[in-house]
C-alpha cells in the first residue's frame, strides 16, 4: 500500500468526529458529546503528528502503537508539536472510551475517521470483513503541509511508531 | 427513531447464529472466538441484552452497570449466562468489558453488522449518523433456546430492557 499524497503536498480536507477530554469523563458517569474537527480550519498553522491504527483495542494498537506516543508526550511537545492525534475508523464513542482506557486525558486526541473515509482519500484504507479500516500509518503536518507520511509495510510498529516520528521532527 | 418490533415472541426458538467475542482473561488475548447460539446456549438459561454501541452514553452509564451490580441476583434465579451484545467488533466489546470491570461475569459479544439481531427484526440502520447498522436496545431471556421474554425499548433510556425489569421476569 502506498499513500496517494506525498511530502510537500497539502493535506486533503476532511473532518473527524471526536469527544474532547473533560475531567467529568473520568468518573464514567458521562460519555461526552462528539464534535467535529475540521482539518483545514483546526490544524492551520499547527504542527501535528497524526498516527493511525486499524482498530481501537486491537492487540498491536493497544499495546505497541499508542502507549509510546503517550509516554513520549513531553518529547513531542519539546519538538514544537501542537497536536498529537490517533485515528481509527471506530466511532467517536469507542475512540473516547479507548482513550480513557489508555488514560491519555487531553494529551492525545482520539479521532474517529468513520468508514475510513478520509484515510481512503490518501490511499490509506483497507477492506476487512468488518468494513473499511484505516491502515497503520503516521503523518507529520506543518501548517497543513505533509512533512512525513509513512505506512507500515508489515505487521508491527516501525515507521509509524513514536520513535520513528520523533526522529523526523 | 421508531424502535423496531421483534419478529419473534415468547415461545419461539431463537434463530441460529454466531457471535464473536474474546473470553475474559487477565491479559488481553489476541484472537476472538465464536459463540454458536444453538450449540453453546443449549440447555442454558440466558439473559441477553443489546445496546446500540459500546461506550455510548446510555449504554455505558445506564444499561450495562446495573446488570453487573445485580449479577448475584441473576445467578440466584438460575441464570447461567448474562451477555451484552452490540455490533462493535470483538476487540471493542472486550475493551468495553474491561473498562466496565465485568471480568467473566458478563460475556461481551459482537454481532457484526447486527446480523443475528437483524434475523429477529432488531437491527437499526444508523447510517445517517455514520454509525452503520447497529443492534437495537433490546433484552431477551432464553431458556434452552426458547424465548421466554423479549422486549425492545420504546424510547430513549432503559426500562423494559433493564436489569430490574429482567429480574422481575425470572
Amino acid at each position: 500500500m502506498a499513500p496517494t499524497v506525498k511530502v510537500g503536498e497539502t493535506i486533503p480536507a476532511g473532518t473527524f468526529k471526536y469527544i474532547p477530554y473533560t475531567p467529568e469523563l473520568e468518573s464514567n458517569a458521562a460519555c461526552g458529546v462528539p464534535v467535529s474537527l475540521d482539518i483545514t480550519k483546526d490544524w492551520k498553522g499547527k504542527k501535528v503528528v497524526l498516527f493511525s491504527v486499524p482498530g481501537a483495542f486491537t492487540p498491536t494498537c493497544h499495546v505497541n502503537h499508542l502507549p509510546p506516543y503517550l509516554q513520549k508526550y513531553d518529547e513531542f511537545k519539546a519538538k514544537g508539536v501542537d497536536v498529537i492525534g490517533v485515528l481509527a475508523s471506530n466511532d467517536p464513542f469507542v475512540m473516547s472510551g479507548w482513550g480513557r482506557f489508555q488514560d491519555v486525558k487531553d494529551k492525545l486526541l482520539c479521532l474517529s475517521d468513520i468508514g475510513a473515509e478520509w484515510s481512503s482519500k490518501l490511499g490509506l484504507s483497507m477492506d476487512t470483513p468488518g468494513g473499511a479500516r484505516t491502515a497503520r500509518y503516521a503523518i507529520i503536518l506543518d501548517d497543513l503541509t505533509i512533512k512525513y507520511i509513512e505506512v507500515e509495510p508489515a505487521p508491527g510498529v516501525s515507521v509509524s511508531g513514536a520513535d520513528a516520528v520523533l526522529a523526523k521532527l | 427513531m421508531t424502535p423496531p418490533t421483534p419478529t419473534l415472541q415468547a415461545g419461539d426458538t431463537v434463530p441460529d447464529g454466531t457471535f464473536r467475542y474474546i473470553p475474559y482473561t487477565e491479559d488481553p488475548q489476541r484472537h476472538s472466538q465464536s459463540l454458536d447460539i444453538t450449540e453453546d446456549l443449549k440447555g442454558k438459561k440466558v439473559v441477553l441484552f443489546s445496546v446500540p454501541g459500546a461506550f455510548t452514553p446510555t449504554c455505558h452509564v445506564n444499561h450495562l452497570p446495573p446488570y453487573l451490580q445485580h449479577y448475584d441476583d441473576f445467578k440466584a434465579k438460575g441464570v447461567d449466562i448474562i451477555a451484552v451484545v452490540a455490533a462493535n467488533d470483538p476487540f471493542v466489546m472486550s475493551g468495553w468489558g474491561r473498562f466496565e470491570g465485568v471480568k467473566d461475569k458478563i460475556l461481551c459479544l459482537s454481532d457484526p453488522e447486527a446480523e443475528w439481531s437483524g434475523k429477529i427484526g432488531l437491527a437499526l440502520d444508523m447510517s445517517q449518523l455514520h454509525f452503520g447498522i447497529r443492534t437495537a436496545r433490546y433484552a431477551i431471556i432464553i431458556d434452552d433456546l426458547v424465548i421466554t421474554y423479549i422486549a425492545t425499548e420504546p424510547g430513549p433510556g432503559v426500562t423494559v430492557t433493564g436489569a430490574e425489569a429482567l429480574l422481575a421476569e425470572l
